[in-house]
């Protein structure tokens, strides 16, 4: 079981890193659309997740509530990794 | 002719229809052109000499569009740059496409405001662009299918002979509605080019998600999508009982479209997905409207004008894709080859291995070159090498791409250390302050040496591996 916390903190290193200009202020909570992350952005993140954490996350998943603040993309990613 | 005059000719034919859907709110015909009129005046107070090229990098929006049309108007040559550029490739880009300036949303390095949310960095190119007498519109140098970074010129002439051989495919009027999610730096002108001059409606959907797009496309009555199988993808696993009736024709186009995406998108909204086949060099060469169900994998037949041979073909009758047809590029810029030195015999030669059927629908089995696609985005391994190979700890690299279930192919590197204990650990944070971000490689394979041809001792080059 990898925790989403876990999950919340690294993706946060990434999103900073390679997502978005390194002006831009991101927590937790912040809005993933609402910050400027567009289709692009979504394919290097899946692609990001499926390259440390070995596993595609589903197009099925990529819903507005997923990507509601980066705490729901966090617990999303948990929940597809930790199912069996 | 200047490609302004088909903005113009809708802009009198239709000066209250909506042009553009931005942030839910509508801008005319009229509008539009009011807006590329303003930009002309800021543009003509530069004084920048007729054919200067100038670089475009905007993300989606109206004023995109109508800075484009300004430049235009000012007899520049429009080069865009996606946002995403770090600023070392920007200052690449610059040089090689010898740009007098950038315009840009964000300030640049010793950028001056124009207006709000524009700014212009002017430039000093070492040599002044030689335009070879041409009537130059449009550089594009993200997306060639060759090998490395040419420059893709084209005159207004050329891309006006595209836009009115890829809408006799599209059918676009000015009863249709666009709705558009693809950006504009890398899609343009047998797209937003061709709207406008059709007098259609081009809504731009910012969201990522299904459900903002298929509102978008609900409430703005969207009769046209035009996307990658990514995105047709995301909408496909859509769980709401949205559906798309308005909707007449969805294009997938960038890369191959995967068979299950295709299938499921006619599951869950009775709609075929319509393949085609835009090149660069080429514009609008194949569309799949008359059979997408059944060759789901076929791009369709030449458009009426074009004409498609496959050379020296093996067997199973796969060679080489050659085509020829209007709207051939007239140039690469860097370095010069004119139209006739790029084609042979009057053909392109596209770089993809590919048949054609009995009823001369073209099936594209894989490509010649190394070229990377990453959901749609081209990547020269050229490039990524030049950066690795700076690298203390690399002596010698080889990029390639492998095939991705979803992403079409995705970025992997072979590299050879310097030394045998020689450190990768910052490999990925080296290429990250030098490279975009969708270019890095996901994986690097350390090997003892790369595979070379025997010819000529080059690094041996290979189209995507599974």
């Amino acid at each position: 079981m990898i925790p989403s916390s876990e999950i919340e903190t690294e993706l946060l290193a990434f999103l900073r890193r390679d997502i978005f200009a390194p002006e831009t202020q991101l927590d937790g909570e912040t809005d993933l659309v609402a910050a400027g992350f567009d289709s692009m952005s979504l394919v290097k993140t899946l692609l990001h997740v499926e390259t440390n954490y070995g596993k595609w996350i589903p197009e099925s998943e990529i819903t507005n509530e997923a990507l509601a603040s980066i705490r729901a993309l966090a617990a999303t990613v948990a929940r597809v990794l930790n199912e069996k | 002719m200047n490609l302004t005059e088909l903005l113009e000719n809708s802009a009198r034919r239709w000066p209250q229809k909506t042009a553009f859907v931005e942030e839910a709110s509508e801008i005319s015909y009229a509008a539009l052109v009011e807006k590329s009129v303003v930009f002309t005046q800021q543009l003509q107070s530069l004084q920048l000499p007729s054919g200067s090229r100038v670089g475009l990098s905007f993300p989606n929006s109206v004023s995109y569009v109508a800075l484009t049309f300004a430049l235009w108007n000012v007899n520049a040559v429009v080069v865009p740059i996606p946002t995403e550029c770090p600023p070392e490739e920007l200052s690449e880009i610059a040089a090689t496409m010898e740009l007098a300036a950038i315009l840009s949303h964000k300030p640049l390095p010793g950028s001056e405001p124009l207006l709000p949310d524009l700014f212009l960095a002017r430039l000093k190119p070492a040599t002044t662009p030689d335009n070879h007498g041409l009537n130059i519109a449009f550089i594009r140098f993200t997306s060639g299918t060759t090998n490395a970074r040419k420059g893709v010129v084209l005159c207004h002439e050329t891309v006006r002979d595209r836009v009115l051989a890829a809408n006799q495919a599209f059918q676009i009027t000015e009863n249709d509605t666009v709705v558009w999610c693809l950006p504009m730096a890398h899609h343009f002108l047998i797209t937003i080019v061709l709207y406008l001059s059709a007098g259609a409606t081009v809504v731009l959907a910012r969201h990522v998600t299904a459900k903002p797009f298929l509102e978008a496309v609900n409430r703005w009555h969207g009769t046209v999508l035009y996307a990658a199988p990514f995105h047709f993808s995301l909408l496909a696993r859509d769980h709401s009982a949205a559906q798309m009736d308005s909707v007449r024709l969805a294009v997938s186009t960038t890369c191959a479209l995967p068979q299950d995406v295709s299938a499921e998108f006619f599951k869950r909204f009775g709609k075929p997905l319509v393949p085609a086949l835009g090149i660069i060099e080429l514009g609008l060469v194949a569309f799949n409207a008359e059979d997408p169900r059944g060759r789901w994998n076929s791009v369709g037949k030449p458009l009426a004008d074009f004409r498609v041979e496959i050379l020296s073909p093996d067997e199973n009758g796969i060679g080489e894709v050659a085509v020829a047809g209007p709207g051939i590029c007239d140039a690469y810029a860097a370095p010069w080859q004119a139209r006739k030195q790029i084609l042979r015999d009057g053909w392109f030669i596209t770089g993809d291995l590919g048949r054609l059927d009995a009823d001369g629908f073209l099936f594209l089995i894989s490509r010649k070159t190394a070229v990377i696609n990453l959901a749609g985005r081209k990547v020269f391994p050229e490039e990524i090498e030049a950066v690795l190979n700076r690298h203390p700890s690399i002596r010698e690299s080889r990029v390639f791409g492998r095939l991705h279930p979803h992403l079409g192919e995705v970025v992997e590197a072979e590299i050879v250390l310097s030394a045998e204990n020689a450190s990768t650990e910052n490999l990925s944070h080296f290429c990250r302050e030098h490279l975009a971000a969708f270019k890095i490689p996901t994986r690097f394979h350390v090997v003892p040496a790369l595979p070379r041809t025997p010819a000529t001792g080059k690094i041996r080059r290979v189209a995507a591996v599974a």
